[in-house]
């Protein structure tokens, strides 16, 4: 306090010099601190000029109470069952003095498909990092309410379990709620004497409180198979005698939102035939029979069957067909 | 200069302990400065009418305005002349376009306590480009009155400024 009066006193005295005062810092002005005004009036009575000051009037700003919090930049995507997923906001202090906030978690948002469940613990507060991770520390109301200087921020996550009942395309919502523990209240609303450096505390434009809302997105995906098949006998006709060939056409599909990973396909070689060597393809571009770096073989032992390691695999990526053929045995 | 001042100032001090009131005022010089500082709170008047009035700067807060008013008092018996009001805009504010005021006088602004002009004349250079200055950019204003300030009449001064 003391030092702040000096301070004052100092600019004062510049300014009478005629010097800049662009220094001034572009923040907002803090809390318990004195803004100092004096004027000086010039003036000539007769033939003699003089310069006189008026008193120095200080007024000390009070702390306004303001908060923002930050919604999670996109949903986080979710599949059904899946436990411990994270959302991470951000709440700052857009007032003017330290302050600390109440952090309120609401899993049970109307207006989405599904409520996720929080977990326990739900909030956890960043260590700084911005990351999840072992250094950040379950929230406690009341035991550790993020204190925060003016213009400081921390980063919450919030844990949720996803129930296994929830399906493609639907959304959880769930509001984290950050607010001043000094109080809140409609802009204006003062608490006397609550202030930093005991000044009053004004309830400012954000009531002191605010709610942002974050979303788990569900991304399901199914992938599907459908075969078919065509015959060719050694007539030139379509009658599936010993010597003909089928051909099978295997169309593979991703089904839903989000990615399947590591999609096999494994079809065995029906009894009664046998695979025609070389035919696998997939999309029309030949797959060699041996266990190799391409995608697809073919495997004598213990059953007979085709293997395709088609990869991850999105609804975009459209239809995969994977066609061989196999030969009627002429003798059993 | 300086110095004669302050000889002056010292030897006024002295005259007050031995002769009074009035003659130290007129030592201290003709013109009494004063400058307050008020926020414009909304009232409710007898009628339920909402109205505006002017009390005491308490509670200032970011995004407050003060209305900062400086009188200028003629304690003399003889006319002051070419009467001057300057007027810093205070550290953390941000002059308010348009607000300044007072009556038979001329008002000008600047950016470094100097240069004085009217807003058409003061100017910035950003990233190459010269462009007339904003008002929150004004570090201080003058007023220059017209007319002389007659004995026991004040002149007003007056200007808004909003806590950044």
């Amino acid at each position: 306090m003391q030092s702040l009066r000096f301070g004052a006193a100092i600019f004062t005295i510049a300014l009478a010099l005629g010097l800049s005062s662009n220094e001034a810092r572009a923040v907002g002005a803090d809390a318990g601190s004195t803004i100092s005004n004096t004027a000086t009036v010039d003036y000539t009575v007769g033939t003699v000029t003089s310069t006189t000051s008026s008193n120095t009037v200080n007024v000390t700003v009070a702390e306004i109470l303001n908060v923002a919090v930050g919604a999670p930049a996109a949903a986080t995507p979710v599949a059904p069952g899946q436990a411990g997923q994270r959302l991470r906001f951000r709440v700052e202090n857009t007032g003017n003095g330290s302050e600390a906030f109440l952090l309120t978690l609401n899993s049970n948002v109307t207006g989405d498909a599904f409520d996720p469940v929080a977990a326990a613990p739900s909030i956890y507060l960043d260590n700084g990092d911005g990351v999840f991770g072992a250094g950040d520390v379950p929230y406690v109301p009341g035991t550790n309410d993020p204190l925060l200087n003016e213009d400081g921020f921390v980063y919450v996550f919030v844990a949720h379990n996803i129930p296994t009942t929830v399906t493609d395309g639907q959304d959880g919502f769930v509001t984290l709620t950050a607010a001043a523990r000094t109080g809140t209240g409609t802009a204006g609303t003062v608490f006397a004497g609550q202030g930093t450096a005991g000044t009053d505390a004004v309830v400012g434009t954000s009531t002191a409180t605010q709610t942002a809302q974050g979303i788990y997105s569900v991304e399901a995906v199914t992938v599907t198979a459908t075969k078919s098949q065509t015959v060719t006998d050694p007539f030139g006709a379509n009658r599936p005698l010993p010597g003909a060939t089928i051909h099978y056409s295997v169309a593979v599909n991703a089904v839903g939102s989000g990615t399947a990973t590591t999609v096999v396909f494994t079809d065995n070689i029906p009894a009664g035939t046998d695979y025609v060597a070389g035919s696998l393809r997939r999309n029309g571009t030949p797959l060699s029979d041996a266990t190799d770096a391409d995608i697809g073989e073919y495997e004598a032992t213990p059953t007979p069957r085709v293997r395709v390691r088609v990869g991850n695999l999105q609804q975009s990526d459209g239809t995969q067909t994977i066609t061989f053929d196999v030969l009627i045995k002429t003798t059993n | 200069m300086k110095k004669g001042i302050r000889n002056y100032i010292g030897a006024a001090a002295i005259l007050a302990g031995s002769l009074g009131g009035q003659a130290f005022a007129q030592d201290q010089g003709c013109i009494v400065l004063k400058s307050v500082a008020e926020q414009e709170k909304e009232v409710v008047n007898a009628k339920g009418e909402k109205t505006k009035q002017l009390v005491a700067a308490a509670k200032i807060v970011p995004g407050m305005e003060v209305v900062w008013t400086v009188t200028a008092n003629n304690i003399c018996k003889v006319p002051s002349e070419k009467v001057t009001i300057n007027n810093p805009v205070p550290e953390h504010m941000s002059y308010v376009a348009d607000t300044a005021f007072g009556a038979g006088s001329d008002i000008t602004y600047s950016l470094d306590g100097k240069t004085f002009g009217v807003p058409t004349e003061l100017t910035v250079t950003e990233n190459g480009a010269k462009r007339q200055a904003r008002a929150d950019e004004y570090r201080q204003i003058r007023w220059v009155f017209r007319s002389p300030l007659q004995p026991g009449a004040s002149a007003v001064a007056r200007f808004r400024a909003v806590l950044n």
